[in-house]
This record gives structure tokens, sequence and C-alpha cells, in this order.
């Protein structure tokens, strides 16, 4: 009971601090809320990357072609060797003739086969892999190149290896810089609080005088400091939402790609609560900084 | 508390020398008034006993310990039962006159509503209930002083050390001030306060159940007891 009596207190004293302090308090919840919104665009941008690219995977595919001279039997033995193949999310046999009125839909191509005046195709698979195998595509390649059946095997590794790379590099460059802006917000934010208690460095001192325990001597500034923080991040994820409702529909308007809602919206209350984790751990982190001063532990 | 000086050297806030050699005792139970020519000299003494200005050299002892010599923590359960007055040691100014005095109890350890409520009756009986929602800045430089000295004597400290704590103190409120004091030694509460106004000497004449205070003067570096003063 004692212990909710004194967290009630710390809590309470660490509002009215917040509104005691009003210009700092306004000053510290702008800079986490500024630092929140950069951080917001880098983890933003990373989710958006890694929700196309998670899409993208799925629809990583591989067209096994078959030879002119393969039997139904050799098409059925392969479609048992896909069908039972751990790398294998799904395969589906495109029969020349399907092919072929695929590729009659372009004008051009279908002149030129009218020239040819015979179905230049053959069967093949269309082999879509599972997402945790796509790093495998070489060795299931080469598996399929063994059987005298398969001409060839056709599939984008490369441009998937360049896309993951490029997506990896921006993710990387972007965890660096949301680690740079927080660690200056940190700095800003303590040296802004420690403005705030030297302006309390008095009452800091009476409470020393009258032995007031140690939580409740910092634990009200450390409160203050969080209460500061989840305000800032409270203001970014209002800001935030309110720039994804109303781009989202401009952009739907214009016809432009709504890149704000290809992430779905759990995604987005998730960023949203990792924002307001980040700006509860700047404003403790930055009031615990401003609390190990040298100045303020003498007194406190 | 037993308060004890052997020996003591000390200093001002000006680095004049305010204790030369100097003894004093004042047993557990006392109530001790000092009287000084020199303000700062008896304003740093009572620091001194309050463990805010350690003695270049000499022994303090207080309850047979040194203040000085405490850890931190045995510091803040001792700093828990004394109380102080001191011109310096201001209210709150963003809290109210009661949740100022609520804060001292708070800090002793006493979360309970019936302590909370003594405020009031507290507040009542010095003439400042009406004043209890009120921040400091509304008070007259008088009822900050009487708030401050209420704010000491609360939590029925074991020692109560207060620098002239009857200045600026409204002639209406100085009897009320000094019944509180002396009701606090009748419970067993060490006083040591230091005193300026003859206003103070006049107070404890007419006052007809007289405590037993100890006059004494600080002078020349030495604490001299003057008990012959008040007979």
């Amino acid at each position: 009971m004692n212990f909710i009596f004194r967290l009630g207190y710390v809590i309470k004293e660490g509002i009215l601090q917040v509104i005691r302090a009003k210009g700092l308090s306004v000053a510290v919840v702008v800079i986490v809320a500024a630092t929140l919104l950069q951080l917001s665009l880098f983890l933003g941008v990373s989710r958006v990357l890694d929700h196309l690219f998670a899409s993208n995977n799925q629809k990583f595919e591989m067209a096994v072609f078959l030879s002119a001279s393969t039997t139904q039997a050799d098409t059925a033995r392969i479609q048992d060797f896909l069908s039972h193949d751990p790398r294998v999310d799904s395969a589906q046999l495109v029969s020349k003739e399907a092919a072929l009125a695929e590729f009659r839909k372009d004008s051009t191509i279908d002149e030129m086969v009218k020239a040819l005046g015979e179905n230049p195709l053959t069967d093949s698979f269309t082999v879509v892999l599972k997402n945790d195998a796509i790093d495998q595509a070489d060795s299931l390649a080469a598996d399929l190149k063994k059987d005298s059946s398969v001409d060839d095997v056709s599939y984008g590794k490369g441009e998937w290896e360049t896309l993951s790379n490029l997506i990896r590099v921006i993710r990387w460059a972007g965890l660096m810089m949301a680690g740079l802006v927080f660690l200056t917000a940190l700095f800003i934010v303590a040296n802004t609080l420690t403005l705030a208690l030297w302006g309390r460095r008095e009452d800091m001192l009476s409470m020393s005088r009258l032995g007031a325990p140690g939580w409740m001597r910092w634990g009200p500034y450390l409160c203050e400091g969080i209460f500061q923080g989840f305000l800032g991040s409270v203001i970014v994820t209002l800001v935030l939402e309110v720039i994804r409702r109303a781009a989202g529909e401009a952009l739907q308007k214009y016809g432009g790609f709504d890149i704000l809602n290809a992430l779905p919206a759990e995604e987005w209350i998730s960023l949203y609560l990792h924002l307001m984790v980040m700006g509860i751990v700047i404003g403790a982190m930055g009031a615990f900084w401003a609390l190990q001063k040298k100045w303020v532990k003498e007194i406190l | 508390m037993l308060v004890q000086g052997f020996h003591l050297t000390q200093t001002d806030a000006s680095g004049l020398r305010i204790l030369e050699d100097a003894y004093f005792s004042f047993p557990e139970g006392s109530y001790t008034v000092l009287l000084s020519e020199n303000v700062m000299a008896a304003t740093a003494f009572l620091k001194m006993l309050a463990g805010e200005y350690r003695p270049p050299s000499g022994t303090l002892r207080i309850d047979h310990q040194d203040p000085y010599a405490f850890s931190s923590s045995q510091k803040r359960r001792w700093i828990s039962e004394v109380g102080v007055v001191f011109s310096d040691f201001k209210l709150f100014s963003d809290r109210t006159v009661e949740e100022n005095i609520f804060f001292t109890l708070r800090a002793k350890g006493f979360w309970d509503e019936e302590s909370l409520s003594a405020v009031g009756v507290l507040l009542s009986k010095a003439g400042l209930a009406d004043k209890a929602k009120l921040l400091p800045e509304a008070l007259t430089e008088g009822e900050k002083q009487l708030v401050m000295a209420l704010r000491a004597m609360i939590f029925r400290p074991r020692l109560l050390l207060a620098d002239d704590p009857f200045q600026g103190v409204e002639a209406g409120s100085f009897g009320i001030l000094f019944r509180f004091l002396s009701e606090l030694n009748k419970t067993g509460t060490t006083l040591v306060l230091s005193a300026r106004q003859a206003a103070f000497l006049e107070e404890v004449k007419k006052t007809e159940n007289n405590p037993a205070i100890r006059w004494t003067q600080l002078e020349n570096g030495k604490v001299y007891s003057l008990e012959e003063k008040v007979s």
C-alpha cells in the first residue's frame, strides 16, 4: 500500500513539475517530437521497404523449360520431383499452347509467331520458391538441370540480390542516422532538463535538508522526463496519423502510388507504439543523464 | 539529542573565526538560546551543528556521533530526526502552505491521513488556517517565518536548530511560536536557537510557565553559559 502511495506521489509530482516548468517543458517536448519525427521517417521507410520486399519475395519465380522431346511421363516425373522438394512452394505446369496464347497477346510477337508457322515454345513449369529458400535457387536450378528433360532454368537471382543488398544498405544507413539523431536528442534533452534542475536547485537543497529519501527527491524529476518524452511521442503519433490519412487520400486521388498505405494498419500501430517507447526512453535517459551531473548529485 | 563540542574551531561565511578552541555541551531535552553580536557567527554555529558546515578542527558530537563522519544514508537518517530553521531554507514557492508542511511529513515517512490532518490543526493553532491553501508569495515575511518554523516542528524532531526563528514574526504570532517551541521542548526535543530581538526576552519574562532556558553567549571564539541572565 505504501508503495502505491509513493508511486502515486512520484507520478503526481512528475506531472505537476511538467506544468510548473512551462517553457522548458515545451522545449523538451518539441525536441523529443522533432527527434521522433526524424526517427519515424527512417523507421517508416525501412518498414515500407521490408513490406514491399516481403511481398516481392513471395513472387520469386523460376521458369523451368522442358526440352521439345519431353514425354508426358517425363513431365509427370519432374512435377513429382518439384511437388516433393522442400525448397519449392508451388509448381505450375504451363503447356506450350498456354504459353503461346500468353505471348500472342503482344501483337509484335503474334506477327513473329504467324511468320514461323508453328509454336516454337515448349512446355514449362512456373516454380515459386519458399521465402526461406530463395538463397537455394542456384542449387535447385542445378538439380533440375541434371534432368535430361530440362532444357533451361531461368530466374532473376542477380536482380533479387541487387535489390536485397540495396535495401540492406538503406536500412543500415537509416539505422546509423537514427542512432545519431537519437544521441543528439538525448544530449539536448539532458541539457534542457539540467537547466530546469538549475532553476530548482533551491528546492532541491531544501529537500535534502528535510532529509527526503532519494526516490522522493529524484523520482519526480525522472518522472518529469518520462512524461515529457511521452507527450512528444503522442504529438508525433497524431501528426503521422494525420499525414498518413491526408497524404494517402491525396495520392489515391491523383493516381499516385500510396506508399504510406502500402503498410497494413497493424504495422502503423506497431510503429506508433515503438515511437512512444522511444519517446519515453529519450525522456527517461535524458532526465537520468541530467541527474548524474556532479552539482545535482551533490545537492540531491 | 546530546550536543557537544570539544576544542572546536570554526569560521563564518566571510572567513572570520567564530570559534577558537571552544567547548560546549547542550544536554538532551535542553532549551538553549544562543546570543551573539555577530549575526553570521550564530548562523555558522547552527549550520555547523546541522552538519552543513564542517569545523576545520576539533570534535563535534551529537548523541556521541560525529555528523561529519556519517555515510550518506546514515546522514539522511540523522537529518530525518533534526529540524532546522534557516533564513536561506526557503519554503517551496510553487506549493501551498499546507503542501509545504505535507512535504516535510512525507519526507520523514509520515504518509497516513491522521498525520496529514494534524497539519490543519497546527495551522489553526498558529492562526494560519485561512492561509493553508495559499502560496508562500501571498504571505507576509512574518507568516513565512512562522510556516518555516512549523515545518521544522511538525514531525517532533529530536533536535531543533533554529536561526532566529522570531525574525519578522508579527507581535500577535510571537507568543504562539514561543509557546509551540516550549511545548516541543517539553516533549523531549533538544532546542538550540539564536535570538536577536529584545522582544524575545520580553516574551520569556512574561511567560508564566517559563521554560528552563539555557542562555549562551557566542563571543571571542568561545561559547559561554549565561545562566544568571534569566534569573
